[in-house]
Parts: structure tokens; C-alpha cells; sequence
């Protein structure tokens, strides 16, 4: 029992394993590196990528996948700068009414997918240009948001000593990554969704909600792209339509190498967390270098990414012989 | 083959209904002359702009779909080959050798995927993540982030040119696609590759070389996928390493899909690819007619790919009494 | 140079590969924070997505290797938040200034807050910043993309005596440059009632697209095309070879106007087939290196140091030709 729960979690404790790796390794070549703020900076830079990815992590665990998350986030953004700014909403309600549109969003996406049994791929490729045009309705170009709760927001949270602190952003981002965690692994609808990307005959054979599962699954994640976007408001005080370009690469791929498989049933949400880490990781290291053109920065960072996932793999593949 | 005749349906309805949409709203769109000895209208800039990316590349994309993978890495191959193609004849070589030689890098950077995918055991679109980053970088290096451009009328007659009165790049890619239509019918590769994507243990078993069709279906994308480059090349007289063939890969797959092949893997439809490459041609150029401002146009973007999805829909088939079978989501 | 450094990343890839205990990181030399006494300077760039950008970037570059400046550089990719973080990692590794080309004009309050709180001076390329308080950064240099649209503009309405049928190639939709440049071209044409605007599409900058956007707008509209207005010179060349092919005159039947100031432009007005191109000049490195030595010195600069943009014709271009170095 304990060898195969313990092989079962292998592939998340060789990514863990890399990722301090890693960590240590760069932190030997470049002076600085090894710091509370770089770590910190990990968190706050890519809270809204954390968020959209969990959030990518259900879908993908149902066997789905969804690319709207990034259009959705952008919209979101200028959806706030507008309500806001020119509406003059209160910010708690504007970013309730906006959660509540993605997870709406989401909604609708998952339903045309079970009901009319399309491919995921398509109905959430129709989302995101929907939700990317509609956001260039609302705003052509980008646009500040100017509110008291937003400055009074950007200036609370969790002081780390050395003048760092733990801003909202981020302490939201361990929030959902937690809750995700618990739905995943604690609650019914969490078994469910695993169940469903095993295999969906078998579910619903079983006799588990296929259709509630699914259309959950994706207001789940509209929920956390349109949360990740709040997010991005609070860090940079303004939205923007064309934000969030190719972000539904990097959320998959944040899940992806934390271990999730693309086909469904097997992975784990703190995996993904792991995933956007090492992401964010890689990226730092290539910026504290800096002395990279475009060119040697691509394959770097392509040539970083493989070299981690074949070092995840041997390990893994180790550790089972 | 009933079935697939029947998946050919419905991407070829809802091209219709968008010609009807445009021999009503934009006069001219069939307007077709002959200028210069070629072929001049609307009608044939679908053909000659779709045949150039979202056709080459659906046409690798549809094989890597039916073993149930996927490339992201085709609009970076795209990038390399007419990079190389460019650079080779610039420095003196014939236009075959170049092409030659652009054609033969992305096969191998299709084979490494492969490679990644087959031998290593990766996840297809994590492998072709990495080769679309690294081989956009690889494009840049090539050519120090700068444009290529060249004077060799071969290479740009490739794009311009025209036989018969058709554009080059029309004959050139559908003789493409009906060889290996044609191949992939008369030899076991196709049920090959559908075995692959059905059911890899399966087929393993069954004595299929499983390793061998997926090095193979990527290495057809990497070589779709340089041709789709060095056309593009060819068509501006100019290699432009940076953002060529950017974000195309969506548009391949789209093509793919509103085809009839499912993301699942198994059967597939190099008709249904055409068709749905077509159909994506058209909406553009139908955007541009119509004078959409381009702020707003994702929104009937995303209208024709939603009308798409229900004309693929099982449930809604079935209530128009058409027969039904089983589509994977 | 470049090599080494990437062995370097390609050495501490291996180092993790390995799990090797002392990663080979410094076996690179050089680099690694303010080492020596020497200025480290951290450049965040948009990306490099086109000629005119790759020359920006290459011309801040060698203008920290001609200072002795080591500079630190981050290409973005295209993203705003990619900025951010990235000005967080040059705030972490202490650099002593910061040059930043931003992506859009908002958005930047709370990073260049903790700029400040670092004490590292910032100096902003290419286009301003809406922020609460204007001490947040040192200095602007930058082109006014609206007074280059107004230019190009007006320059058309003389030339074609106030009647034209344009073609407005656009940028990628939602870029600053592609909104300003509509703009300004768009106010300047306003008081001309027979300038009318046939259609405006977006070319993505791109030269392939905006070769392919003519070829479909010539159809439809035929001969009442007399003029095309590109954002940037890449879509203008797509548009004349589109011309050609239909068997116009780019130059002459069809007036073609656009904006950058690149070499081929130069080339292609010389051809004849070009009328005019505003010049947006990316060679900002020394203005901008010359402001951040100001700024560490703790000297006061102007908010903004304009560019001075100038259009070229027929008349001046063939002469300003070989003065092009980009």
C-alpha cells in the first residue's frame, strides 16, 4: 500500500526535487539569486498564472481542455477599468459581478460541450475569441483604473520583515491553490472529476453526475481566469484587451509539468503549482542573466524546459527500478 | 468510407452557407477574370492564401492528430525553413537546393519531435512547446532577428507564379494532398496511424511499429510545415524569422477539427482538413470584405466556429434525422 | 559574448541535469551582478517582433558596449506582466538604472513605486507612462506615434489635392503605435470630406499580412483604391508587391504613404513605388544612455526629450539613403 501510494506520487516529489534544483543551481552562478525577494517576487509576478492554472488543472483532469482563460482574464480586466472607472461601481461588487460573468462563462462553455457532445477544443476556441473581441469592445486600448480600494488593496498584506511583503495577489493565489487542493483530492465533485477523465463510460456507468461534473469543471476554471484577472487589476491598477495573450500555453503547460497528463484522470493541482514555479524559475534565471539576445533566449528557454522534464523523468524512472 | 463522406458534410455546409453569406452582401466575390495569363478574384486568393499555411499545415496536423497528438511547433518550423531557403539562394545557391535544404531542416525538426514523443515518452505538446519556442530562437539565430530579403525569381515565382493559369502554391499543395491521400489509402500507413491513435497499447500488440508512424506523422508536419515557410517566404520575396507563421498552429488544428478528425485521435479526414482550411480562408477574406473593424472581428470568428461545433453535434444530427455516431469531446 | 553566456545557461542546464553538486554557473566569467565597479544597467524591452524593434534593442546594446556598461537585457516576449517581473529580478540583482520600453501606457504605478523605494532611476524609451506621480521616472524619449499618423496625414491630403480612396493598413490591433498612428492620420484627413477611408483592416504589422490583406481589398474595391496608408513600412512593401501583382502602379496610380523610415523604405521611394515615409527612429541608445548618466549623477532632466521625426519624399530621401543605418 505505502509503495504504491508512494510510486503514485513519485512524478510530483522528482518535480519538487528538480525545481530545488534548480533553485540551487542558479543561486550558484548568479550573485543575488538565492533571496527572499526572488522567491517572493516568484509569487507575486505569476499569482494571476497560478490562479488561471488551477483552474486549467480541473479541466484538463475531466480530459478537457480550455482555451478561452487568457481572453477571459482580458476581459475581465477592462470589464473592471470600465465599471469602475467610467460606471463608478464599487470595486467589491465590480470584481464579485466579474468572477460571476467567468464562472457564467465557463458555464455556458461547458454546457455546449456536453450537450451537444462538441469538442472542448473548439467550443473554448470560439470562447476565447468571443471573450477577446468583447473585450476590445469594451475598451479598444488600455485603460487605468483609479479607486481608493484599489490603492488602499495595493498597500495591505502579510509584512515578511526586510521591507517585503506579501501582497494580495499572491496571498489569494495560496488560497486557491489550497482550495483546490481540498477539492481535489477531499470532496465528491473532486472524485468525480478524476473519474470523469479516467474514463467517462465507466462514470456514467457508475452512475456519478457526468453532465454536472463537466459544466462544474468549466465554470470552475472561467471562475479562475476571470479571478486571475481581478488579480492583475490589483497588481497593475489597470486593464488592458490584449492582455494575457498565449497565457492558456502557459497554464497548460504549468499543469502539464506538474505532472498532469493531457488525456485526463491523473494528476494533481499542487503539481501545477510546483509547475508555475518552475516556469517563473526559469524565466528569472534567463533575466538575471540578461546578457542573452532574443535569439539565445528562446533556445534557452526551450532548452531549459526540455532539461527539466527529461531530469523529472529519470528521476522517476530511478526511483521505480 | 460512407462515414467519411458524411464527416465531409458539415464543414463543407457551413462553407456554403458563408458563400451564399458573401454572393449576397459582397458583390464581386465570385467575380473571377483572366489577367496576365493567370486567374484573378477573390475565389482564387482563398485558394492561393489557404493553400500557402492553413491547408500545408492542416495537412501534417491531421496525420499528428489522428495518433492523438498535436504540434504546436509548425509556425516556428515555418520561420527556420524560409529562413534557410532564403539565406541559401542569397548566397548563391538554385532555388531547388534551397528549398531543398529548408525542407530537409524541418523534417528534422519534425523528426525530433518525433523523437521527444516516441522515444523519450514526452507529451506531444509539451515536446512541441519546447521546439516552438527553441525553433523560433533557432530562426532569429539563423538570421540575427533580421528580415531575408532576395531577388531569385524562381523562389518567388514558387508563390507568384502560375501554372495553367492556377497559383503555384494552389497546384502545389493540393497534388500534395491527394499524394498522400493516395498513399495513405493504398498502403496499411493510414490504418497504421488510426490504429496508433485508437488504441496504442492495442496496436503495439497487434505488431505495429507504433514508435515508428508517430516519428513519421511529425516528421510530415515538420515538412508541411517547411513548405508552408518557404512559400510564405517566397511570397514576399523576404524571409522574416520573427513572426512568421505566429499563432498559425491554432488555425491548423481549427482546420483539423471543423474537418471531422477528432482531438482523440483515431479516424481522420485529409478531405475534411482541406475543406475546414478553406472554410477559415474564406471567413477571413470575408472579414476583410466586409470592411469588419478588426477590434471586433474575433466575434464573428467565434460565431462561425461555434456554428461549426453544432454542425458537428451528435444530438442536434440526430434531430434532423441524420445518423448519429459517437464523437469523442 | 553572446556564446559564452549562453554556455553559461546551457551550463547551469546541465548542472541541474546532473544533479551535479557545484553547478559550473561561474565558469562563464564576466557577468553576475555589479562586479568590478562596472555599471550594470537593466534594459526591459516589449520583444522582438520586427526590424524596427531589433534595431532598437541593437542600438542600446551597442551603445552599453561602447560606454562599458554591462547591460542587462529582457526581452518580454510581448508581455506586460513578463516586464514587471523582470524589473523585479534587475530591482533583486541591484542594478544602478533602469531602461524601459513599455508595452502599454498603464499599468506601471506599483512597479516603478518599488523602483523608486530602490532608488534606481528609471528612464522610459519609446512612449510614456500614465502614474500618479510624475517623479516615478526620470525622463521620456520618445516619437509621438499620433503627430506621425497627423504627419503622414497631411502629407497625404497635399499630395492628392484632398480626394482620395485609402486603404489604412493597421498594426496589431490594440498596440499603442496602431491606435495613435489611426488617430493622428485619421484627425488629419477629418477636415477633407473627399478623403474617404474605403476600408481599415489590420496588416499585424507584418509584411506577408499586409500583402495579403491588399490582394483581398483590391478586389473588392478596385479602382476606387488611389492611396494606401500603412502603420509601419513591412505592411506598405506587402501592399505595393500586392499592387504590382494586380497590375497597379504602387507610387504613381496609387499613392502609398507609410511610417518607421526603414533602409527598404529609403530603397523603395528611390524605386519610385514608395511616396513617403515618416520616419520613427529606433537609434535610441545614446539619448538614452546620455539620460541615465545624468540621472545617476542626481541631475535634473526634462520630462520628456521629443524625437524629432522627420517625412521623407521623393525629394530628400534618395540624399538621406546611405546616411541609414537601420
Amino acid at each position: 500500500m505505502n509503495r504504491i501510494f508512494a510510486s503514485r506520487l513519485l512524478p510530483l516529489m522528482a518535480t519538487g526535487l528538480v525545481l530545488v534544483a534548480l533553485f540551487a543551481a542558479a543561486g550558484a552562478g548568479y550573485e543575488n539569486f538565492l533571496s527572499a525577494r526572488v522567491v517572493l517576487n516568484l509569487f507575486k509576478d505569476r499569482a494571476f498564472l497560478g490562479v488561471v492554472a488551477v483552474g486549467m488543472t480541473f479541466v484538463i483532469l475531466s480530459g478537457g481542455i480550455d482555451l478561452s482563460v487568457g481572453a477571459v482574464m482580458a476581459f475581465t480586466t477592462v470589464f473592471l477599468a470600465k465599471v469602475i472607472g467610467t460606471m463608478g461601481w464599487s470595486a467589491p461588487v465590480a470584481m464579485l459581478a466579474a468572477v460571476g460573468i467567468g464562472v457564467g462563462f465557463g458555464m455556458f462553455q461547458g454546457w455546449v460541450i456536453h450537450f451537444f457532445r462538441i469538442p472542448a477544443f473548439l467550443v473554448t476556441l470560439a470562447g476565447m475569441f468571443l471573450a477577446r473581441g468583447m473585450a476590445f469592445v469594451v475598451s479598444p486600448r488600455s485603460v487605468e483604473i483609479r479607486s481608493a480600494f484599489y490603492d488602499d488593496l495595493g498597500e495591505r498584506g502579510v509584512p515578511l520583515g526586510e521591507g517585503l511583503l506579501l501582497t494580495v495577489g499572491p496571498l489569494v493565489y495560496l488560497v486557491v491553490v489550497a482550495a483546490g487542493m481540498v477539492v481535489a483530492h477531499g470532496t465528491r465533485f473532486g472524485r468525480n472529476v478524476y473519474a470523469l477523465g479516467g474514463n467517462e463510460a465507466s462514470a456514467a456507468l457508475m452512475g456519478l453526475p457526468v453532465g454536472a461534473t463537466r459544466v462544474g469543471v468549466y465554470a470552475l476554471c472561467g471562475g479562475c481566469a476571470a479571478l486571475g484577472g481581478v488579480i492583475s487589476t490589483l497588481a497593475l491598477s489597470s486593464g488592458d484587451p490584449t492582455r494575457g495573450t498565449g497565457l492558456e500555453l502557459d497554464a497548460i503547460a504549468a499543469a502539464v509539468i506538474g505532472g498532469t497528463v493531457l488525456t485526463g484522470g491523473r494528476g494533481w493541482v499542487f503539481g501545477t503549482f510546483l509547475g508555475v514555479l518552475i516556469l517563473g524559475t526559469i524565466k528569472t534565471i534567463l533575466d538575471f542573466d540578461g546578457s542573452l539576445d532574443p535569439a539565445w533566449l528562446r533556445i534557452a528557454s526551450g532548452g531549459l524546459l526540455l532539461g527539466f522534464i527529461l531530469l523529472q523523468k529519470l528521476i522517476a524512472r530511478q526511483s521505480v527500478s | 468510407m460512407k462515414v467519411l463522406r458524411s464527416t465531409l458534410v458539415w464543414p463543407l455546409v457551413a462553407l456554403v452557407v458563408l458563400l451564399v453569406f458573401n454572393a449576397v452582401a459582397s458583390p464581386g466575390f465570385f467575380h473571377v477574370e483572366w489577367k496576365d495569363g493567370r486567374l484573378f478574384g477573390t475565389v482564387v486568393d482563398v485558394f492561393n492564401q489557404g493553400a500557402r499555411v492553413p491547408m500545408l499545415l492542416a495537412l501534417g496536423m491531421t496525420l499528428v492528430i489522428a495518433t492523438g497528438g498535436v504540434d504546436l511547433s509548425v509556425g516556428s518550423i515555418m520561420a527556420v525553413s524560409g529562413a534557410v531557403a532564403a539565406m541559401q539562394v542569397n548566397a548563391g545557391a538554385p532555388m531547388v537546393q534551397a528549398v531543398g535544404a529548408g525542407l530537409g531542416l524541418a523534417t528534422l525538426l519534425g523528426l525530433v519531435n518525433g523523437l521527444l514523443i516516441a522515444r523519450v515518452g514526452l507529451q506531444p505538446i509539451i515536446a512541441t512547446l519546447v521546439m516552438m519556442v527553441a525553433g523560433r530562437g533557432l530562426a532569429m539565430l539563423l538570421t540575427g532577428s533580421q528580415m531575408v530579403p532576395f531577388a531569385n525569381r524562381s523562389l518567388t515565382w514558387l508563390a507568384n507564379g502560375s501554372v495553367g493559369g492556377l497559383p503555384v502554391p494552389v497546384v502545389l499543395v493540393l497534388g500534395l494532398a491527394v499524394v498522400t491521400g493516395w498513399v495513405l489509402r493504398r498502403t496499411a500507413a493510414g490504418l497504421f496511424i488510426e490504429a496508433t491513435g485508437d488504441n496504442e497499447k492495442a496496436s503495439r500488440l497487434a505488431g505495429i511499429q507504433t514508435g515508428g508512424v508517430r516519428l513519421a506523422v511529425y516528421g510530415f508536419s515538420g515538412f508541411c510545415a517547411g513548405l508552408s515557410g518557404v512559400l510564405e517566404a517566397a511570397n514576399i520575396s523576404a524571409a522574416d524569422p520573427a513572426r512568421i507563421g505566429d499563432t498559425r498552429e491554432l488555425d491548423a488544428i481549427f482546420a483539423v477539427v471543423a474537418g471531422g478528425t477528432a482531438l482523440t485521435g483515431g479516424r481522420f479526414s485529409l478531405a475534411g482538413s482541406v475543406v475546414g482550411a478553406l472554410l477559415l480562408q474564406t471567413l477571413t477574406l470575408t472579414l476583410y470584405n466586409q470592411n469588419v473593424a478588426p477590434a471586433v472581428a474575433p466575434v464573428p470568428k467565434a460565431v462561425v466556429i461555434l456554428a461549426v461545433c453544432l454542425l458537428h453535434s451528435p444530438r442536434l444530427r440526430a434531430r434532423f434525422g441524420k445518423r448519429t455516431q459517437p464523437v469523442a469531446a | 559574448m553572446k556564446r559564452q553566456s549562453f554556455l553559461r545557461v546551457a551550463g547551469l542546464a546541465a548542472a541541474v541535469s546532473f544533479s551535479a553538486c557545484k553547478p559550473s554557473g561561474s565558469g562563464g566569467g564576466g557577468g553576475g551582478g555589479a562586479t568590478g565597479g562596472k555599471l550594470v544597467v537593466g534594459f526591459s524591452q516589449i520583444g522582438a517582433d520586427n526590424p524596427w524593434r531589433t534595431a532598437e534593442t541593437e542600438s542600446v546594446k551597442a551603445e552599453a558596449a561602447k560606454r562599458g556598461i554591462e547591460l542587462k537585457f529582457s526581452d518580454a516576449q510581448g508581455q506586460q506582466e513578463a516586464q514587471i517581473s523582470a524589473i523585479r529580478s534587475f530591482i533583486a540583482q541591484g542594478v544602478s538604472a533602469i531602461i524601459l520600453a513599455p508595452k502599454v501606457e498603464t499599468g506601471w504605478d506599483a512597479i516603478l513605486k518599488e523602483v523608486k523605494a530602490a532608488k534606481i532611476p528609471v528612464v522610459l524609451v519609446d512612449r510614456g507612462v500614465t502614474v500618479s506621480d510624475p517623479t516615478l521616472f526620470a525622463t521620456l524619449i520618445a516619437s509621438d506615434f499620433v503627430a506621425e499618423g497627423r504627419m503622414a496625414g497631411e502629407w497625404l491630403v497635399k499630395k492628392s489635392g484632398g480626394k482620395a480612396g485609402i486603404i489604412q493598413l493597421e498594426g496589431t490591433t490594440g498596440a499603442a503605435p496602431a491606435n495613435d498612428r489611426k488617430k493622428g492620420f485619421e484627425a488629419a484627413i477629418a477636415g477633407s470630406p473627399d478623403m474617404k477611408v474605403l476600408a481599415s483592416q489590420t496588416g499585424d504589422f507584418k509584411r506577408s499580412d499586409g500583402k495579403n490583406v491588399m490582394e483581398a481589398l483590391i478586389k473588392a474595391h478596385g479602382a476606387a483604391i488611389t492611396a494606401v496608408y500603412a502603420h509601419n513600412d513591412d505592411m506598405a512593401i506587402g501592399a505595393i508587391q500586392a499592387l504590382e501583382a494586380a497590375g497597379r502602379q504602387p507610387g504613381k496610380d496609387v499613392t502609398v504613404v507609410s511610417i518607421d523610415g526603414m533602409g527598404f523604405a529609403f530603397e523603395a521611394i528611390k524605386e519610385g513605388k514608395l511616396n513617403c515615409t515618416v520616419e520613427c527612429n529606433p537609434l535610441l541608445g545614446p539619448m538614452a544612455f546620455d539620460a541615465v548618466a545624468k540621472a545617476l549623477k542626481g541631475e535634473e532632466l526634462p520630462k520628456q526629450l521629443v524625437q524629432e521625426d522627420r517625412l521623407f519624399d521623393e525629394t530628400n530621401a534618395p540624399a538621406e539613403l546611405p546616411n541609414r543605418k537601420y
